[in-house]
């Protein structure tokens, strides 16, 4: 029987090429299996062979336009060796070289070829091609190469042989984030029971349902009664002026709008509406002060001394918008707020 | 307390000219059943029962609430106390229950806006299939169901409707298992909590349930829980019956009145008193309290009653969406501030494949060992059937002016929020979403 074909990547590191000082070295084919690529085989059982290693420097491949340049090779390759499966690393938790495995096992998966690499969960790379990449688990250091070679052998010859990929407990890779409704062996109390236990006794569990890494954010410090209040009115509501000059988008909002009210005293209707996709606008349209308070704030205005609203407001539409947009249109705002020493702020949200 | 569950196992059930239960199988009498109802029909016309079977290609409808039927045998307390008398304390003597065998009602509820409760609160009829793909969502495919058909009579309030059915069912309930009277029973289970070994740590329960009204309601000992503080119950106290539901909104989340009573956790935890853990107690509180600060309340307050057990650990679970999972997310979080340790079991979102959006309604940074009772936003189609029971069409969608299919075709669901039972935070059942 003809054996398949792995196609293999390492960095400069497990090529033998050198250590730091070597990290800009452009990408090779090795004339021999080198480092993981020689322990993998034995896993094999004669099934796979690799191919071919190859290699490049980590801080060369991490450079994006030498990445592009050195794609016609990738595909050569390709051409050539025609690989059942690509394997690269492990990279444990060496960040340039796991955003350097992660991305050819990425490039590799698109052009069709079953892909797998392999880091430490909280890699940096991880984070960035885990949603379509297999990565499996493994220990921080190279140390545990010994424990991590079985499991990556074992996924890369199920990639190459095409079989059916089991969920990411059974296999050892890093969960993907897909989901699929199944039937357990237990029913959930057995579970919910035993994860408390294994809790009690300081055992290692692992929840089913992972945690939402949560960003604290640290309220700002409190004014004091006699600090002139320099105030800016924001929503999250989508209240633009008529006809919506910024295009910004109703739903999976990705910028912001920053409008001049210089001089006015209120927003009128007529002149400002919301394009929010979530929700009846209707009486937010019938009195835009409802989403930018300006009439409230420019009473206060004159009736305080301490008092004054800046001559922007700022709007974006808060519906499907994930977290990480959120966070960059959050902190552009705050940014511009800053430059004009704004030091308070109404939000409003919908 | 100490409680002796004497089990019966129901391996058959045939229509017959007498009510009787002998050599396991049950032979009913509809006219016995009619009659035995009569009194507690003020706003139900008629009433007609079916046999469902496992293995049935049978699908059952309008499906509101499921029970377990059972007779207290020694004391002066009943079984589901409260309904037909005093609510006596329960939870010590002797009782004989059914195994195998439900008591299902199905009625399509009004949905005139006179009758039914505001909003999004309107009666969502449930559905579930004895086989075929979504069988495995409810324990109910494995056992014998008997399904009380009502013919509701026109114009009545929601509350009459809702007492009426509900009586009827607790009525036939009793009636089918006092036939076990005197019997020799096919096993027995005796419940008791009370001795406990310093060595091994204590563990409590948190079993909130859902009161936003009538058809969104839970009864202890026969009283709506709208106005209750969390409140210390003997697990004695739920197996025999001190609640019962009158949950008739979110078919996937609704509690039937079989599962608070054989309530799984509650179970798997009895298993475990007595040489893994101290089962305390559970804490019973309501669900759905209607702002952060009531939610704060009813959070303080469970963990202060866990506290006072000197809980090591609590499970906290829930009936109900998204606002029960805030108040069940604060406990647990209070919980966890005050150095007991927590777990806890919901559904979950994350759309067609797991990635869309968040997981959870809501979750706190404490809430760090969940498990999955399956995803809600999965796509489920459901054959063609044989048989329906409990009517000749589903209504579905009366937020949107209603939409009527025949029940027995093919229909696919984008999510499963009409499915019975589907939610699994009783942790009945096996559904859970796997991580590729």
């Amino acid at each position: 029987m003809k054996k398949l074909k792995a196609l293999y990547y390492i960095n400069q590191f497990f090529a033998g090429i050198g250590g730091e000082e070597k990290a800009d070295v452009g990408f090779s084919v090795l004339e021999q299996n080198k480092g993981p690529a020689i322990g993998i085989v034995k896993y094999w059982n004669g099934e796979m062979e690799v191919a071919k290693v190859i290699a490049c420097g980590d801080n060369f491949i991490n450079n994006d336009d030498n990445f592009q340049s050195i794609l016609p090779e990738f595909d050569k390759l390709i051409e050539e060796i025609k690989p059942d499966v690509f394997i690269a690393g492990p990279a444990f938790n060496a960040g340039r070289y796991g955003v350097a495995c992660a991305k050819v096992t990425d490039y590799f998966r698109k052009k069709g070829i079953p892909s797998v690499t392999g880091m430490y969960y909280e890699n940096p790379a991880v984070k960035m091609y885990v949603k379509d990449n297999y990565i499996v688990s493994t220990p921080e250091t190279a140390a545990g190469m010994r424990k991590t070679l079985p499991v990556l052998a074992k996924l890369a010859l199920k990639l190459a042989k095409g079989e059916k990929v089991l969920a990411a407990r059974f296999e050892g890779y890093l969960p993907t984030g897909h989901r699929y409704n199944e039937y357990h062996e237990d029913i959930a109390a057995v579970r919910v029971v035993d994860m408390l236990l294994a809790k009690l006794k300081n055992k290692p569990y692992q929840t089913e349902v992972p945690l939402r890494n949560f960003d604290l954010v640290k309220p700002a410090a409190k004014l004091n009664e006699t600090d002139k209040i320099k105030v800016a009115l924001i929503t999250t509501g989508g209240l633009v002026p008529m006809g919506n000059p910024d295009k910004l988008k109703q739903a999976f909002s990705v910028d912001y709008g920053k409008y001049d009210i210089t001089g006015l005293t209120k927003v009128s209707k007529g002149h400002y509406e919301s394009i929010h996709g979530g929700y009846d606008t209707t009486i937010a349209d019938e009195d835009p002060n409802r989403l930018i308070p300006l009439d409230a704030a420019k009473q206060l205005e004159k009736d305080g001394e301490i008092f004054e609203v800046i001559n922007y407001f700022y709007s974006t539409c808060g519906v499907g918008t994930n977290v990480e947009n959120a966070t960059e249109i959050g902190s552009r705002i705050a940014a511009d707020l800053k430059k004009q020493q704004v030091n308070a702020a109404f939000l409003t949200s919908t | 307390m100490k409680l002796t569950r004497k089990y019966y196992d129901v391996k058959d059930i045939v229509w017959a000219d007498k009510t009787e239960f002998k050599n396991n199988v049950l032979s009913i009498c509809r006219q016995d059943l009619q009659s035995q109802v009569k009194p507690f029909m003020k706003n139900i016309i008629d009433i007609d029962f079916e046999i469902v079977k496992p293995g049935q290609n049978t699908r059952i409808i309008h499906l509101l609430d499921t029970i377990c039927p059972m007779i207290k045998t020694s004391g002066e307390a009943k079984q589901y106390s409260g309904f037909f008398g005093d609510g006596i304390t329960v939870g010590s003597g002797q009782t004989n229950m059914y195994r195998g065998f439900t008591i299902m009602e199905s009625a399509p509820l009004p949905w005139e806006d006179d009758s039914a409760s505001s909003g999004l609160l309107y009666p969502r009829d449930a559905i579930m299939d004895m086989t075929g793909p979504v069988a495995g969502f409810t324990p109910f495919n494995e056992t014998l169901n008997l399904v009380i058909v009502y013919d509701l009579a026109e114009g009545k309030s929601s509350a009459e409707y809702d007492n009426d059915i509900r009586l009827c069912a607790l009525k036939i309930s009793e009636f089918l298992a006092s036939l076990t009277i005197g019997l020799p029973a096919d096993e027995e289970e005796v419940f008791c909590n009370k001795e406990v070994n310093d060595k091994l740590p204590n563990v409590v329960f948190v079993w909130q349930c859902q009161n936003q009204g009538v058809y969104a309601n839970t009864f202890l000992y026969g009283h709506p829980i709208d106005n209750l503080v969390p409140v210390l119950l003997n697990p004695n106290e739920m197996l025999d019956g001190c609640v019962v539901s009158g949950n008739y909104v979110w078919p996937a989340f609704k509690v039937p009145t079989y599962l608070h009573a054989n309530h799984p956790i509650l179970l798997e935890l009895y298993k475990k008193h007595g040489h893994e853990i101290n089962f305390k107690g559970v804490i019973f509180s309501r669900s759905h309290n209607p702002s952060n600060w009531h939610k704060t309340r009813s959070a303080e307050f469970c963990v202060k009653i866990a506290r006072e057990l000197q809980a090591d650990g609590l499970i906290m679970a829930w009936e109900g969406g998204g606002n029960a999972a805030v108040d069940g997310m604060l406990t647990i979080q209070s919980a966890e501030k005050r150095g007991i340790k927590t777990s806890t079991v919901t559904f979950e979102f994350g759309g067609k494949d797991g990635t869309e959006g968040v997981l959870l309604v809501d979750d706190v940074p404490e809430a760090n060992a969940v498990v999955s009772g399956g995803s809600i936003e999965k796509a489920y189609t459901l054959p063609k059937v044989d048989r329906v029971v409990g009517g000749k069409r589903m209504r579905l969608n009366k937020e949107m002016g209603g939409y009527f299919p025949l029940a027995h075709e093919p229909i696919t669901f984008e999510t499963t929020t009409q499915l019975y039972l589907s939610g699994n935070q009783s942790a009945h059942g096996k559904l859970f979403a796997e991580q590729y």
